[in-house]
């Protein structure tokens, strides 16, 4: 499975934030813990209002959570 | 087989992952016995009713493994995981269906080009249960790659 085009800075993100687990932002977004860890890992792509509501989360812009990849264009 | 399905190498496995398994597992298990038992000469390849009767047994001892399992796996999954599916368990179910459709039309086409070459529906009716369970697997299996492998929706 290609990665997507995109990285992320969820889990240093997550880190900053107290050590949140996988599975607390994943209640908070309002999905799986696993779905978080696929998106940490690439190998899930997620709609635009988790993307969203992951940067609320953090209270950060939606591109400092996700940074385009400009080798994968 | 429950530890199949609890531990497959170190990949975490939400609870619909670990039904997928279930149902693989299951139909492959189920359906080996149907089909191996056609293949070996039993009646139910040529007449109605021992096809029906062995049909029948062996889709409830399918249903009834399936709905144990569920329920084993739904007890065991942690509350958030069991409520409802999220996005990318939507989208991964999507992708199997999708598939599962193709395989479903080629062998109904299959079936719909023998018709005419058949006196006893039988035959028929088994190679159409065949397309079923192959479709039904092809869901099962995308899925299960699409949890393993990544799929973006």
């Amino acid at each position: 499975m290609a990665k997507p085009p995109f990285s992320n800075d969820i889990r240093t993100l997550r880190f900053l934030a107290g050590e949140m687990t996988q599975g607390d932002l994943g209640d908070r977004v309002g999905v799986t813990r696993q779905t978080i860890a696929a998106i940490e890992q690439g190998k899930y792509s997620p709609s635009l209002e988790v993307a969203f509501r992951i940067a609320r989360v953090f209270g950060k812009p939606l591109e400092t959570v996700f940074q385009w990849d400009d080798a994968g264009d | 087989m429950a530890l199949l399905i609890t531990y497959a190498g170190d990949h975490q496995m939400n609870f619909r992952e670990k039904t997928a398994w279930l149902n693989v597992v299951a139909m492959v298990v189920a359906y080996s016995v149907y089909f191996g038992l056609l293949l070996s000469g039993h009646p139910a390849g040529r007449e109605v009713f021992p096809m029906l009767w062995l049909f029948g047994s062996i889709a409830v001892a399918h249903a009834v493994t399936v709905i144990v399992g569920t329920v084993i796996l739904s007890a065991r999954a942690p509350k958030s995981e069991r409520a409802r599916a999220d996005e990318r368990d939507r989208a991964i179910r999507r992708r199997g269906a999708t598939m599962a459709y193709y395989v479903l039309l080629v062998g109904m086409m299959v079936v719909g080009v023998y018709l005419p070459f058949v006196e006893s529906g039988v035959p028929l009716a088994n190679m159409g249960l065949f397309a079923i369970v192959a479709a039904e697997l092809v869901n099962s299996v995308v899925v299960l790659m699409s949890y393993r492998r990544g799929w973006h929706g």
